[in-house]
């Protein structure tokens, strides 16, 4: 779907404050989604400064929540937008709640990044961690990319993704207990990895919420909490506007 | 530079426009003052002057009177009229003075010069009479004559005057009630029953009625005669001795030129001094006056007396045509606005009814009596009066037909105002009853005629305006100088829509211009147009009052 | 359509609709195949002289419920509004074709009486319009023009019709007064009370609220979601967000033609036509 579907009002205010707004949303993603390759990184290369950075940056994702809230609240007050415009704001109102919880996730990443520079480093290097973050990262940048474009085949893309990183996740969770059982003196850092894990797999759930946000968006169809072949239906059915 | 600032400014603008306003004013409230001044002064009690004056022959001659007004002329103008003026003298002043007593000397207005003129003096005991023939008298008082004697004189005279003056008119009033009331009452039934004789007659003559029944009828109807005969001689004897009682008294009174000139007491309405009055009296008379002015009826050709019958007959013709005109009106207007296609044939139908408007009110009298008068009341003579016939009843000019010509003369007035009414009416409220289920007449007399009815009562302001100041029209079709009966009165069927009527505004032409004295009867053109002013004024601001009154109650949607 | 929590119940909730809050967490959309149907267009046209004013209207209308008609000035929204009392009738030049069925019987038929159609076809305008008659005789007005004369009938009708329309408490201490001395929110409700008194099937109501204030305007609001429990309301409103207050279903014209219609809610949220979609969110299409 074209960029231009947000504008075309015949209030040129109103198509101004709606640009506004998506790209004051994009931005944030792109602030969560570096928020979250930084984190991954720091605990990889043991980079506590950069695990700090990253615990810092999490005040201004919370805070840009907040400003795109109020936003949104004043777009609904004064223009009382109705249809596709009504599925945009509600859809960003709920965008950016997951966007802040990624972020939050991310600053647990972070945390547990702090926490493992101290201590040895496994054979591996953090290589599983280093690809489930790169692959929920890219995740994320999906999701957004699917919101900037309002594209719905990406957002599909995104949901079937996340079900391969759950996959991912859990064989790389039965891994470690393996490793656990075998040397307990590895237990403690191996939470702390396991929480670092747990972390980026609700990243990745949270990118599904945001692509289900964009096939409410563009289809006006509700697929939270059903099949991903029914979201498949859902988003490939008919399509309103374009009659 | 700066009277071009001026003229851009707009201000040249607003002083034309309050310029215009301005003589506007000036000239209506020269008019009303005018009228108000010589109408109102006419009343009051102007003193009476005294003075002696040599003439060129040398001779001496007393004058007693009113001063009317005076003059300044050149003097070779009463030189060419053959007064002769010593020739020193440009210019001569003289004046018009009101001697009345026009038995004695013939004229009651009279001009003198100032040359010669002695001193003037207003002696107390000169008095002014107002008598019911004759016009005003001038003179001294004497004494009081009862059937020749001499009754009073001197101090006692003045009050036993003016108690003798107030018996006779007591016994006056009581001649003139039973001569109008009750012998006008007998004459009306006398003459039904000439017409009723008359009516037998004819239907002999048709065929309608058998000899038998007409001799019947007769003889009922000769009883009646008889009865009011009997009544008749009954109220004559009554009046006989009235007469002689009101001839009783007899005023002696000594006029200017020292002669005693006797006046008999019956003849006298009101003695006055007015060189003895104060202002108090003055305004008591003046009030009386008046009130006697708007009351009383004519006399003396019009020139004295009242204006009443001229006033009632005003209003009543007024009101008449009202009543003609507001429905005839009114539903033409709503047929033009409610119910008529709008087409060519409609606008030239609705251009000739306000063209209509523009017509010359003479044309329509000329129109009434040859279509009202001579047509239609000749209709209504044959078929319903014919044992009238040949006199006619409504086959000649009067009230019906006069307010007949006054309602189609304002129709148009009414037709416009009425359908301006009705096209002001939002139709929101016309679709408001529709969409109750009603029907178009049902939406039509229940709220859009109500809801147009201060229109209509503009219509009615206009038309009333207009009709009670026509006169030309008037002349042709029931208006009279002298009318001897009101249109209403006692007598079935107490509405006589066939008789003749005075009107004020044909009253002030009459008076002003056809009275053989033309003098004495200036005053009363200004005091019946006052009244006349005043009369269109009052019926103006009663219909205005009855209009916002409604315009009140239907306040919001209406205009 | 019972045990249903429609998105308009949900907004008298304030009147005791709480039972259920829980129970009905499964909501349905209204369906137009689930209504009884009190009024069918059937293929109408409708022309003013040359021009068409309607184009192919069809469309069925739910009995009690609200309908709503929108679209911009000239869309023909108001014309078709005054098709379902012959309104239009008033108007020379205008010429119908097609048929619409009142409870089965076509009201272009000409045996139909416009007046009793009227009668069961109330209709309310856009500029309150009370007649120059007290409060009492304004609603009395259509029981008499049926030559009701009992006072006692009268009585009870105005009271009632004023309940009705929520007037009753503000002005049961003036019936006879005139009735323009009410405010303009008050006319509408008292010509909404003369439309109720002589108890139509159906009320039309032209733009009811659009020369209101929004406090009155709400009122006629909450008048209107009380009404359709006992009448089917048709309702035109330039206002979009009062259509998307009152209404169940909601038909979008445009240029005579009907473009969308169905439920208000889907209307609403997610129209089927880009159409629809422009003119609810103010885009030029």
């Amino acid at each position: 779907m074209d960029k231009n579907k947000l504008g075309g009002h015949y209030l040129e205010k109103y198509n101004e404050e709606l640009e506004s707004l998506r790209n004051r949303v994009l931005a944030m993603g792109g602030l969560v989604e570096s928020q979250v390759i930084d984190a991954v990184n720091a605990l990889v290369a043991a980079d506590v400064r950069l695990a700090d950075q990253v615990i810092k940056n999490d005040a201004r994702v919370n805070s840009l929540e907040v400003i795109i809230d109020e936003q949104c609240a004043e777009i609904l007050a004064r223009h009382q937008p109705a249809a596709s415009d009504l599925r945009f704001i509600i859809s960003i109102v709920k965008t950016i709640t997951d966007l802040e919880r990624i972020g939050d996730q991310a600053e647990k990443v972070a945390r547990m990044a702090v926490h493992l520079a101290e201590k040895d480093r496994p054979k591996n290097q953090y290589a599983d961690v280093q690809s489930l973050g790169e692959r929920v990262a890219r995740l994320v940048h999906e999701a957004l990319d699917a919101f900037a474009r309002m594209d719905v085949e990406v957002a599909l893309a995104v949901a079937r993704e996340d079900a391969n990183v759950d996959r991912e996740y859990e064989s790389v969770m039965r891994q470690h207990i393996t490793y656990m059982m075998e040397d307990p003196r590895t237990i403690t850092r191996a939470l702390d990895v396991i929480w670092a894990l747990r972390a980026l797999e609700r990243i990745g759930d949270h990118a599904r919420n945001m692509c289900e946000y964009v096939i409410y968006l563009v289809k006006g169809k509700d697929v939270r909490h059903v099949s991903l072949e029914e979201m498949e239906r859902a988003a490939r059915g008919e399509t309103p506007g374009e009659e | 530079m700066t009277l071009k600032n001026w003229f851009k400014s707009g201000s040249p603008w607003v002083w034309l426009n309050a310029g215009a306003i301005a003589i506007s004013m000036i000239m209506v409230v020269g008019l009303l003052a005018l009228i108000l001044v010589r109408g109102f002064s006419h009343f009051w009690p102007s003193p009476i002057l005294m003075t002696d004056l040599i003439t060129h022959d040398g001779r001496e001659i007393r004058i007693v009177g009113e001063l009317s007004r005076s003059q300044v002329l050149p003097a070779q103008v009463l030189r060419d009229a053959g007064v002769p003026i010593d020739d020193d003298i440009q210019l001569v002043t003289r004046h018009l003075i009101k001697q009345g007593n026009r038995d004695v000397w013939g004229r009651d207005f009279v001009w003198y010069p100032e040359i010669g003129m002695s001193q003037w003096s207003y002696p107390r005991d000169v008095m002014r009479l107002e008598r019911r023939e004759w016009g005003d008298f001038y003179g001294f008082p004497v004494r009081i004559l009862e059937q020749g004697r001499t009754v009073a004189e001197g101090d006692q005279l003045w009050p036993e005057l003016q108690q003798r003056i107030r018996r006779a008119n007591d016994i006056f009033d009581e001649i003139r009630r039973i001569e109008r009331r009750e012998i006008g009452n007998v004459n009306h039934r006398m003459e039904r029953v000439r017409l009723s004789e008359r009516r037998l007659d004819l239907q002999l003559r048709e065929g309608r009625i058998t000899v038998a029944e007409r001799d019947q009828g007769m003889a009922a109807l000769a009883a009646q005669r008889l009865v009011l005969d009997q009544e008749y001689a009954v109220l004559q004897e009554q009046l006989d001795a009235l007469y002689k009682d009101v001839r009783r008294d007899t005023l002696v009174t000594r006029v200017m030129d020292g002669r005693e000139w006797e006046i008999p007491m019956a003849q006298i309405i009101r003695a006055i001094q007015p060189n003895d009055m104060n202002v108090f009296s003055k305004i008591g008379l003046y009030l009386k006056q008046f009130w006697e002015f708007m009351s009383g009826y004519p006399r003396e050709a019009n020139t004295e007396g009242g204006i009443f019958p001229a006033i009632f007959g005003t209003v009543t013709m007024v009101f008449i045509m009202s009543i003609i005109v507001t429905p005839f009106g009114v539903l033409a207007a709503i047929y033009l606005r409610e119910y008529a296609r709008q087409g060519p044939l409609l606008r030239v139908i609705r251009i000739s009814v306000y063209n209509l408007a523009g017509v010359p009110s003479i044309v329509f009298g000329v129109f009434g009596l040859g279509f009202f008068v001579y047509f239609m009341g000749g209709a209504i003579d044959r078929n319903f009066y014919p044992e009238a016939l040949p006199s006619p009843t409504f086959g000649t000019p009067g009230l019906m037909w006069a307010s007949f010509t006054l309602a189609l003369l304002t129709l148009p007035v009414v037709i416009v105002a009425t359908e301006e009414g009705l096209s002001r009416i939002p139709s929101t409220i016309r679709h408001g009853s529709l969409a109750l289920g009603a029907t178009k007449a049902e939406t039509l007399w229940k709220v859009v005629v109500p809801l147009a009815t201060p229109a209509m009562m503009t219509g009615l302001i206009l038309a009333i305006a207009r009709a009670a100041g026509e006169v030309a029209p008037l002349m042709l079709v029931g208006v009279v100088k002298l009318a001897p009966t009101l249109p209403i009165d006692g007598n079935f069927p107490f509405i006589h829509l066939e008789r003749k009527i005075m009107h004020l505004g044909f009253h002030i032409f009459d008076v002003g211009f056809q009275s053989p004295n033309v003098e004495a009867a200036q005053p009363l053109v200004y005091a019946t147009a006052l009244t006349l002013v005043v009369l269109i004024v009052v019926l103006n601001l009663t219909a205005i009052s009855i209009r916002n009154h409604l315009r009140e109650k239907y306040r919001g949607e209406s205009d | 359509m019972d045990g249903m929590t429609t998105m308009t119940e949900q907004n008298t909730m304030t009147h005791g609709v709480t039972a259920g809050l829980f129970e009905n967490t499964e909501r349905k959309r209204l369906r137009l195949a689930d209504e009884t149907i009190a009024l069918e267009v059937q293929d109408l046209n409708l022309y003013y002289g040359e021009a068409q004013a309607l184009k192919r209207i069809s469309m069925k209308v739910a009995a009690k419920r609200v309908t709503a008609f929108i679209g911009p000035s000239g869309c023909g929204k108001s014309t078709l509004l005054r098709c379902f009392n012959r309104m239009n009738d008033l108007v020379d030049a205008c010429r119908i074709e097609g048929k619409i069925l009142l409870e089965g019987d076509d009201i272009y038929d000409r045996k139909v009486d416009v007046a009793e159609l009227r009668r069961r076809v109330g209709m309310v305008f856009q500029k309150p319009n009370p007649f120059p008659k007290s409060i009492y005789e304004n609603v009395a007005y259509g029981l008499r023009l049926q030559g009701v004369r009992d006072r006692k009938v009268l009585d009870e009708v105005v009271e009632r019709s004023l309940r009705g329309a929520a007037l009753w408490d503000e002005v049961k201490d003036r019936l006879h007064q005139n009735a323009f001395g009410l405010s303009g929110g008050q006319q509408q409700r008292l010509v909404i009370a003369r439309a109720i008194a002589i108890e139509p099937e159906v009320i039309l109501l032209d733009e009811p609220a659009s020369a209101l204030d929004p406090i009155s305007t709400a009122k006629i609001e909450e008048l209107i979601y009380e009404l359709k429990k006992e009448y089917t309301i048709l309702i035109v409103t330039h206002n979009m967000q009062q259509a998307a207050r009152v209404s169940d279903y909601t038909a979008y014209m445009y240029l005579g033609e009907m473009i969308e219609y169905g439920d208000t809610m889907t209307l609403f949220t997610n129209p089927r036509k880009k159409a629809t979609e422009d003119y609810i969110t103010g885009r030029y299409g």
